[in-house]
Formats: structure tokens, sequence, C-alpha cells
């Protein structure tokens, strides 16, 4: 027979460990995994911002090739990169409106349709990577895991043109950005590991990583580099993220 | 203009051997990641273009009607060509407007000689009040249409070479302008280009008939996910003409796209049953279907019908290459190339165009960096004419691993049988090495 001394004590043990446990819960259900996706996405970018970014893609032996983008960006899903470097790209221009994507080449003189998986630059990181729109416009998040300094995010792309299908987004609780991300295919392959570091201050109180690195299982000993410089916040008319706007977006510099 | 070719070809020649010199020192630099965003700086003068070394190898098929025209008083087995090409881009940006040209100059020497011109192929003034509205001023390209390899809705396009669709061309002196206006829901974008251009003897003398100023417009939307453009081209310099585009992703790694033109009234010179020159007015459809597929391991497929209404039947190309058999027969039995005359003078008349026929299939298949080997891009293009079944095949390796080079070789091969229109170009087969620097 239990004794009334024994259930109280029993019952004061079961509330101390569930207040302990909500309250160590707490954050996580403050904050659930779409909520955290969209904190990351503020501190990653503004919601309407230009930008200069390089690409470094470096092969087995060294050898390096680079470009220079200069970006612009407004709101969820509408996005312009302007080739400035090396002078055979000059002057390329890529938009991305949603799901859709053009290249502009000047000897072409018209854009064509380009798909999110292929690579205008070559490499490793692809074009939704050049033009990747904010995570919590493409992915739906849960939490995986709360860790002490990390969360882990589980991500499953929103649509089926989303390029990867499954995201593992590792963020930093201190900075809430992205530390690393592992990005899968809809087989379960993973396709490329990407690295958010450096984190530096730009304008308009913006703290972020500089440097993002991607290497990937399909390009053994390669490995590609994206630096990030002059983030600002930037007033943007609709009609920028245009088709007959692509030949002059050097002109918003 | 004339320009003194040898001179110029030997000047590119250099420049690209020490720029090459540099290149090579500068790989074996020891690599950090730096980033000096000052020298990417927006700069009110801006410039940059690119010096191109070609070769060609031509062998020359000398029972084909083009051989018999172009060399039956210089008989050859075969031809070489070298060719240099400067292109230079200047821009100027100052408030709401800007000057922006493109100067091109080229020579060329072979087997026969030599030649070279320089022209400018854009040089206009923009002019633009808001993001909405521009403005522009003078000589611009045009290159309207989905289609890769052809357009025939490109009412004011250059034609462009389906072999290098890419190639720069120049444009044409006139005054258009561009509104823009941006939409939230199922309709995007709209957006309208209309062009005022004038034909006189020393102003787009080549366009069509002289002493008429044409007007020509094209309405754009992004309509549910899809490009649509409808165009219009009304003028005396060319017949009144009507297009419709579109263009649209089916998923990521699939689009497809179709043009339709409707040109009425069309004037054109052709050979009778009778051996006869006769002019016809009738009014044509000109059609183009076409897809793009990308693959898992980055193959991308490019696939085209294209149907030209303008073009010649078979019998008619038929007539044509019967005519310069004939003129071939009378110079070797006779030494009189007086049918030889009338058929260079024929063939002008349309029967030389790059596509003279009726229908064609376009295809070209590349793979992106096979075998990881960066940069390398191999792949082949193939054109098709569906109704004397001859074609051009044309494998090629491009590879851009050098910064700021880009380099090129391509192998051609032409098929069918007699009287078919590959089968009588001039070469039978050419091998072709392009060497191109940006800077």
């Amino acid at each position: 027979m239990i004794s009334n001394k024994s259930v109280r004590s029993h019952l004061m043990v079961f509330v101390v460990l569930l207040t302990a446990v909500l309250f160590l819960s707490a954050p996580a259900s403050a904050l659930d995994g779409n909520a955290i996706l969209l904190e990351v996405d503020r501190n990653l970018q503004p919601e309407a911002y230009e930008m200069y970014r390089k690409l470094i893609n470096i092969e087995p032996n060294g050898t390096k090739k680079e470009y220079v983008l200069y970006t612009v960006k407004k709101g969820q899903d509408k996005m312009v990169a302007l080739f400035l470097s090396p002078a055979s790209e000059k002057g390329r221009a890529t938009l991305r409106l949603g799901d859709n994507m053009w290249l502009y080449i000047p000897n072409v003189g018209k854009p064509i349709r380009i798909t999110s998986l292929q690579s205008v630059v070559g490499g490793v990181f692809n074009n939704s990577d050049i033009l990747r729109l904010d995570y919590g416009a493409e992915y739906n998040a849960v939490i995986l895991e709360d860790k002490e300094d990390s969360y882990v995010l589980e991500c499953k792309a929103k649509t089926a043109t989303v390029a990867y299908d499954r995201l593992k987004m590792v963020v930093d609780k201190k900075t809430m950005v992205p530390v690393t991300i592992e990005c899968f295919a809809a087989s379960g392959m993973l396709i490329k590991t990407l690295y958010y570091k450096n984190i530096k201050k730009f304008g308009d109180n913006l703290m972020r990583p500089s440097v993002l690195e991607t290497d990937s299982p399909l390009y053994k000993g390669y490995k590609s580099v994206m630096l990030y410089a002059k983030i600002n916040t930037k007033k943007l008319a609709d009609e920028v993220f245009t088709l007959n706007y692509l030949p002059r977006v050097n002109e918003l510099r | 203009m004339r320009i003194g070719y040898p001179r110029i070809l030997m000047a590119m020649v250099l420049a690209l051997s020490h720029l090459l010199f540099v290149i090579t020192v500068e790989r074996a630099v020891a690599e950090t990641y730096d980033f000096k965003i000052d020298e990417f700086e927006s700069k009110p003068f801006e410039w940059s273009g690119y010096a191109e070394v070609k070769y060609e190898h031509l062998n020359l098929d000398k029972e084909s009607a083009f051989y018999g025209l172009n060399f039956y008083n210089d008989p050859r087995d075969t031809l070489n060509r070298s060719t240099g090409t400067m292109q230079l881009e200047l821009g100027y940006k100052k408030g709401l407007a800007a000057f922006n040209t493109v100067l091109n100059a080229r020579a060329a020497v072979d087997d026969l000689g030599g030649s070279d011109r320089a022209d400018v192929f854009e040089a206009k003034l923009s002019l633009k009040p808001t993001p909405s509205v521009t403005v522009d001023l003078g000589k611009k390209v045009f290159k309207w249409g989905k289609g890769y390899a052809w357009n025939p809705v490109g009412f004011i396009n250059r034609p462009k070479d389906p072999n290098n669709p890419e190639d720069s061309l120049e444009g044409y002196l006139g005054v258009g302008i561009d509104l823009i206006k941006s939409f939230s829901g199922p309709l995007q974008t709209l957006a309208l280009t209309a062009v005022l251009l004038p034909v006189w003897t020393d102003v787009n003398g080549d366009f069509g008939k002289k002493d008429h100023v044409n007007f020509a417009a094209k309405l754009y939307l992004l309509y549910r996910d899809t490009d649509i453009d409808l165009m219009a081209f009304v003028g005396d310099s060319r017949s009144t003409r009507f297009g419709i585009d579109f263009s649209r992703n089916l998923a990521t790694n699939f689009e497809i796209h179709a043009e339709y033109a409707y040109l009425t009234d069309l004037e054109q010179k052709y050979l009778t049953e009778a051996g006869l020159v006769a002019t016809r007015r009738r009014s044509v459809s000109q059609y183009l279907l076409g897809l793009r597929y990308l693959t898992k391991n980055d193959i991308t497929t490019i696939f085209e019908y294209y149907h030209n209404g303008a073009g010649f039947t078979k019998s008619e190309l038929d007539r044509f290459y019967e005519l310069v058999d004939d003129a071939n027969q009378q110079f070797i039995t006779t030494g009189s190339d007086n049918f030889f005359q009338s058929a260079r003078t024929i063939s002008r008349m349309g029967y030389s165009a790059p596509q003279a026929g009726r229908n064609y299939l376009y295809l070209k298949i590349s793979q992106k960096e096979p075998f990881d080997i960066l940069y390398f891009t191999p792949g082949i293009i193939g054109i098709f004419n569906i109704d004397d079944a001859s074609y051009s095949l044309s494998p090629e390796m491009l590879y851009t691993g050098f910064t700021n080079w880009e380099i090129r070789v391509r192998y051609t091969y032409l098929g069918g049988s007699r009287f078919t229109e590959f089968k009588e170009k001039q070469n039978q087969h050419k091998a072709e090495l392009r060497v191109r620097f940006f800077f």
C-alpha cells in the first residue's frame, strides 16, 4: 500500500519535472520550425536589398575561377543577379520570379528560360543557390533536435519545383543564422553541403555570415565559395524584376 | 570601311599570345580568398569586348551546285580561311541617360584573297525617366521570338545563323519606347515595345524598300508563369505581318516554346517549271515548335521544328540545282559561263539563303562538365531538311576553364543525296577552331 506521504513526494517530483520540462522547452514551443526559418531569413538578408558577391570555384589542383555578381532582391520571390566579372560573363543577368528563371546574355540579346538545377557559372553552386529566395518561401520546417547551442531543422520543399527536396539545417541559437545546410534530393541522396562562416557586420545593423562554402559528393575534390559584401536595403520598383528591364540592371548601381 | 587586314590579324594574334602567357602565369600563383569591392563599384564610363581568331578548313565537294557556282573558273579541293574579329562595347551613363555602342571589326584571309570590314553594330542613347519607361534613339539590335535556332516572329531581327545563334548581330537605326508595368496576380508583367524604323538609302538600306518609315510593336505578358508576346509590323519596306509566341516551363527541367507568324502579301521571285524567273505574291504562315530539356546528368537538349512558309518547295530547289548542273555541262562542253552567270543572279533571289527550304528540324545536345571536367562542354548540333532528307551534323567541344578565354573546336559534315539542300553546299566537311578572349 502506498502512503499519502509517498504519493505527495511522487507528485512533487512529477510537478518539478514537468515544470522543468516546460521551462526548458519554452523556447522550442515559442519558436516552431517555420518561425525559426523566418528569423533566419530576416537575419541573412533584408526584404529588399542590393548586394555584391564573389563566387569562387576551386578545382582539386587548386586552380580557381572567380565571378562577381551584383544582386537585387525584393519581397519573397523577386531577384536579379548581374555578372560584373570576369569579362567573359560581364553583362549576363539572371532573373527569378518565383519558380520562373531566365538568363539574359548580351550577345544573344534576349532572355531564355533556365532551370534551377542548371548552373550558369559551373562548379558546385547551381542557379537556385545563386538566385536563392528566402528559405521560408520554399520550405516548411520542423525542429529535429533542440541542442544547447543550436537547432537542427528538417526543411521539406513546399512544391516539387524547388531545387532540393529536403534540407537539414543547423541554426546557431546565439546569432540565429545557419551554420551548415545539407541539401538532399527526393531520392534521399545528399547533393551538397553548405557551410556559413565568418559572421560580420554589414550595413543597416545586419550581422550575418560573410562566407558561404559548399562541397558535394557529386563533385569530389571540388569546392565553391561565395563571399558577401555591401548588403544594403534598397527601394526597388517591381518593374525592375521583368524581362524588359534585364538589359538595364547595371544602371541600378 | 576597308582597313589593312594583315596588320589587324597580326596584331590580334600577338595580343592573344601575350594574354595567354599572362593567364598561364596567373594560374600558377597561390590562391587566397579576397574580395575588394572598390574595383567593382559602378563607374560612369565602362568598356569591354572580345578579340577572336578563327581558323576554318573546308573540304570542297566538287559535285555540288554551290562549288560549281563559286569555283567553276578556279577549281580546288580545299579552302583554308583565317578570320580575326575585334568587338568593342562602350557605355557611358549620367543621370537618366545612357549611351551604349558596340563596334565590330573583322578581317579574313583565305586561299582566294582577303576581305575586311568594320561596322557599328549598336549605338543608342537611352533615356529612362522611371524604371517603367525607356526611350531609345539610335542603332539597336532586336531579337524578338522564343526560338533558339530560328525566329519566324523576328520581324525586325537580323536573320541569325542556326549554327551560331549566339553570335553578335548588327542592329537597325530607329526610335523606340519601352513601357513596363508589374502586377500581382495571374498577370505579373505587361510590357509594350514600339519602334519606328525608317528605311532610306543610307539608313537601314538593306532592310527593304527605301523611302518608307515602318512601325513594329511587341506586347509582352507574363501570365500564369507563361511568357507571351504579340507582335505586329506595318510599313511599306516589307509586307504587313503579325505574330505570337510563348514560352513556359512545364517542369524545372523542361521548357517548351512556340512562335507563329502570318506574313501578308509576300513578294518572291522563283524559278518556274519552264526554268524562267517569275514573281509571285502570297500570304504565308511561318511557325516554330521547340523544347529544351535538362537531364539529371546535365545533358541539355534543344529540339525545334521550323516551318518556313516563305521557303522554296523541294521541286523549286531541284530546278535551281538542275540549272547549275546545266551551267556546269555548258562550261565543260563549250567553255561558256553564261548559265553560271544567270545561276549566280538567281541564287541571290533566296536560293543561297542558309535555310531556303520549307521544313526543318534542329537538334542540339550538349553535356556540361562530363566526367567532372569543369568548364568543358561537348555537344552536337544537327540541322535536317525534312523535305529532301539532307542534313548538317556538327560535333563540337567548348572549353572555358581559362578565365576570359573560350576555346571551341567544331567539325561539320554535310550529308544527303544529289540535288538536296545540304549536299549541294560548296563543302562536304569543315573543321573549325575558334579562340576568343574577353576583356
